[in-house]
């Protein structure tokens, strides 16, 4: 365990107080990143109510391409078992479902489930990088983008555009799909993108089983949202300032907060690696970092915090990309590592004491 | 410290107590009448005293409830909060839920639906219930392992192992299944299926998967009999897979879902699907008599927006264009899915109205309110806040006429509510909330006052307005600690998890390793709910022991 105060190393106890100080003294307190594990995130929510701080978890533009569709429409989702196993059809749209293992282990798997056993599968791609090295069938993107595309690939699939285009030829073998799955990026795809995708989804629904396949952000977002909705009632970003859990992607997107000056102090919470924000060192912050990282240092913030990383130097509820899911993982190297649950409990406790109430 | 709760109306029906008297409490345990001076006094004169209400099929937490959240953002209000917990008055949150359960005197509450493949977030989600005990019941019937298992006829002890392994791993308190074989038909284009019908694929049939899951929940000595949520639910004609699946258990203990939506006879014979339902109250009330083996929850409607929360992929795949608003989720998931499709019973409209009816038809036919729970199946009949305004209606005959006359003609022409006149008596409440479940659920320590019982108690204010009496308990203990006094939470504890006692056996782990890093890349590792998860509780889990 490592910690610094104003550049210079302190003790945890030193390091937990001086945080407490820090954040005790601000009027409008974020707390971003949330790139942690479950456990972690939790003692966040609790630090940000008694705060009267808001949340930003670090993978907030992923999220709300997603969340803004799904409150909107709704939506179908299959996970990445079952298009493994059953899915006929496969598109994928975009680049970033390229990226990792998933479409490569898609293709190589036979069909081993359902009524389409045994038969070929049929991948498709749509605006994708046009990978020679996986087999497919490639439809370019318009001009437009994404969410242009899927919007007339909605129309010629509902018949409201007929002819020979290409897209007449796509939803013609969506159609033919038993168990149909569409891969995508929210981040990528966008919200509107998103909710075309999903209506085109309800469409072919119609006639036969298709469903949707979201990659899923790699910065814990979709194990934050799960807490924070039974913690809150409500999906992040979250602010605590008038007492009530409220919801508000735009007012407690901590990157404007800090630029329009809104928020005087932050904690930057990332036990697992997370994209530096550029505010970081601009205003008073706490940094709660994983150990052995590049922000594992006296210079990061005014107080630093070096915590285990979960899953290598101790063990966490994480994320399972692969399976969907939040799982525990154990310490793979167990070092005596402080843990970030324990520190921001630690925090907060020390708030308590001092009488700071939101 | 010995405590006396003294002067109060105790109702306990399982000791046959209903009269003024004492409860003693010591050590978190009601204990035997003392001679020693106690610590502490309560004072219940003028009030009803019970054992704490017991909740067996409510639907507080799993990833279909965290989706419900973000589907429907605006279904539940927050409030601003007062000192003392910092979310339970954030809407529909799992603080929200433990406070709310508590101000009506309940103590404990069961998840129905845990999912094996997403058993961690529901653990964690329920161990952040704050105030009760809870528990979940691990889900199977649509598992392509147990499926595989069953069609290459693999026998009994098989079955036994992989549904005990999935417990065990699971931390279920019992096993659930859900339209068996329904979502795996559905993945496969079926979009109806009944008892006997072919699961593609499989070669099984409901019946095979149910009568196997029956078996082996029996011969693991689980003490909650096997849950089953039927086919064809909310269907005309749901009655038919009601009975027939009653039968279909063949004197085995069952236990059903949420009855009140299987209560549905067909109204027109011509026209079964298209001519409306008629209530099946008379023939289902018939059927529990005539098979003692068999226990159900009600799924009371209740007026007004709602969500519902299903794993019945199926059915909610069918009920999706009936949404309101317009708009669902459907998650073909790796064994059941599920799907969250908003709705309003539409007040005083004819259809809720004549499932309102129904409900409270099944309950007041019942001669035995231990085997005809309370529930509204929350959320899907209604949040389980209703629960006061239902037992009002239950006791009050004139309440429910005056209630009734508001309501459109159907409820007189299909049902045969307006022609009860019984009256709901206090034991009967406390058989129907809380001695009724506890058995159901195989607990033995609570539901009941008697001596060795936990000391989980409900003080109520007798009142004619029993809306008002079951909303706002004057005081509840949970382990002999007060929880809420004057229908405010004044203590923030936690309580513990439930979950059976057993192990999984360790040549059935092994292949059940196997199975899973071949399907999912990822081993049974990934499927277990560790102490060490759960970081800032001790002691989240309590083993309840299995039926010798």
């Amino acid at each position: 365990m490592a910690a610094w105060v104003k550049g210079g190393a302190a003790s945890l106890d030193a390091a937990v107080e001086a945080a407490a100080d820090l954040l005790a003294k601000a009027r409008v307190p974020v707390l971003a990143g949330l790139n942690a594990d479950v456990g972690a995130v939790r003692a966040a929510y609790r630090l940000a109510e008694t705060l009267g701080a808001s949340l930003d978890p670090v993978s907030g533009r992923s999220l709300y391409a997603e969340l803004g569709a799904l409150s909107a429409g709704g939506a179908m989702t299959t996970t990445r078992a079952e298009t493994t196993a059953r899915a006929d059809v496969v598109l994928v749209l975009g680049n970033r479902p390229w990226d990792g293992d998933l479409v490569g282990e898609i293709a190589a798997a036979p069909l081993s489930r359902g009524g389409a056993a045994g038969a070929e599968r049929v991948l498709l791609s749509l605006g994708g990088p046009q990978n020679g090295a996986i087999r497919h069938v490639a439809y370019a993107a318009e001009a437009g983008g994404l969410p242009v595309a899927l919007g007339h690939l909605r129309a010629f699939a509902k018949g409201h555009l007929a002819g020979e285009a290409a897209f007449a030829d796509l939803a013609k073998r969506l159609f033919a799909a038993q168990y149909g799955v569409v891969i995508y990026d929210a981040e990528e795809v966008g919200e509107l993108g998103v909710e075309m995708l999903q209506g085109l989804i309800r469409d072919l629904n119609e006639s036969t089983r298709f469903f949707t396949l979201p990659l899923a952000d790699p910065f814990q977002g979709r194990a934050t949202v799960q807490l924070s909705a039974w913690t809150t009632g409500q999906a992040p970003r979250v602010g605590f300032g008038r007492h009530q859990p409220e919801h508000d992607p735009w007012r407690f997107d901590s990157a404007r907060q800090i630029a329009a000056g809104e928020a005087d102090a932050a904690l930057w919470l990332a036990a697992l690696p997370a994209p530096r924000p550029d505010w970081l060192g601009r205003l008073p912050t706490v940094a709660v970092v994983g150990e052995g990282s590049t922000e594992a240092a006296g210079e990061t913030a005014e107080v630093v915090i070096t915590v285990g990383v979960p899953g290598e130097s101790v063990g966490g509820a994480l994320w399972n990309q692969r399976r969907g899911v939040i799982a525990y993982v154990d310490a793979k190297v167990p070092t005596e590592a402080a843990r970030a649950v324990d520190v921001l409990a630690r925090i907060r406790d020390r708030l308590i004491e001092k009488g700071v109430s939101c | 410290m010995l405590t006396r709760i003294h002067g109060g109306r105790v109702i306990d029906p399982t000791a046959g107590r209903d009269g003024v008297g004492d409860v003693w409490i010591e050590d978190g345990r009601v204990v035997a009448p003392s001679d020693r001076t106690p610590d502490e006094t309560i004072d219940a004169t003028g009030c009803v005293v019970m054992a704490g209400g017991v909740e067996v099929h409510s639907h507080i937490a799993g990833g279909n409830v965290v989706m419900s959240r973000l589907l429907l953002p605006d279904l539940y209000v927050s409030e601003a909060a007062p000192n003392g917990h910092p979310f339970a008055q954030a809407g529909g949150s799992g603080s929200w839920i433990g406070a709310n359960y508590a101000r009506m005197g309940y103590t404990t509450a069961v998840e129905p639906a845990l999912p094996p493949s997403n058993a961690l977030a529901t653990h964690l989600e329920l161990a952040d219930i704050p105030l009760l005990d809870r528990g979940g019941l691990a889900v199977l019937g649509n598992d392509d392992h147990l499926l595989q298992v069953l069609r290459d006829g693999e026998g009994k002890a098989a079955v036994r192992d992989l549904v005990q392994q999935t417990l065990a791993h699971a931390r279920g308190l019992g096993v659930k299944c859900i339209n068996a074989g329904g979502a795996s038909a559905f993945k496969d284009g079926v979009l109806k299926l009944s008892l006997d019908d072919e699961i593609p694929c499989y070669g099984l049939s409901t019946r095979n998967i149910m009568a196997a899951l029956l078996d082996a929940v029996e011969e693991i000595g689980v003490p909650h009999p096997l849950h089953v949520h039927c086919n064809n639910l909310g269907l005309p004609g749901a009655d038919d897979s009601f009975v027939a699946t009653l039968e279909a258990a063949e004197g085995r203990r069952i236990h059903f879902a949420h009855a009140q939506f299987y209560a549905y006879g067909v109204a027109d014979p011509e026209n079964p699907m298209t001519g409306g339902f008629r209530s099946a109250a008379e023939r289902i009330n018939a059927a529990m008599e005539a098979h003692p083996n068999a226990t159900y929850d009600v799924g009371q409607v209740v007026f007004g927006q709602t969500v519902t929360i299903s794993l019945d992929i199926l059915r909610q795949f069918g009920g999706r264009k009936g949404a309101k608003p317009k708009k669902w989720v459907l998650s073909a998931g790796d064994a059941e899915g599920g799907g969250v499709v908003p709705f309003l019973y539409r007040p005083r409209g004819p259809v809720s109205s004549l499932q309102w009816a129904i409900g409270l038809e099944l309950m007041l036919l019942s001669s035995n309110p231990e085997r005809t729970i309370l529930t509204t199946d929350h959320p899907n009949g209604g949040v389980f806040t209703e629960y006061p305004r239902i037992i009002h209606l239950l006791m009050d005959a004139e309440e429910r006429a005056k209630e009734i006359a508001t309501l459109p003609a159907v409820v007189g022409e299909r049902s045969g509510l307006p022609g009860i006149e019984r009256e709901y008596t206090l034991s009967e409440i406390a058989q129907l909330t809380r001695s009724g479940p506890a058995k159901l659920l195989g607990l033995t320590d609570r539901g009941h006052l008697r001596e060795g019982a936990k000391a989980d108690v409900a003080i109520y204010r007798d009142d004619r307005d029993r809306t008002a009496m079951f909303s706002h308990a004057k005081l509840v203990l949970k382990d002999g600690q007060k929880i809420v006094e004057d229908g405010e939470v004044v203590a923030w504890i936690s309580g513990k998890t439930l979950s059976l006692d057993v192990e999984a056996d360790a040549g059935m782990a092994k292949r059940a390793d196997a199975y899973l890093q071949d399907r999912f890349g990822a081993g049974l590792d990934t499927f277990a709910v560790p102490d060490a998860a759960f970081p800032e509780t001790t002691e989240t889990f309590e083993d309840v022991a299995c039926r010798a």
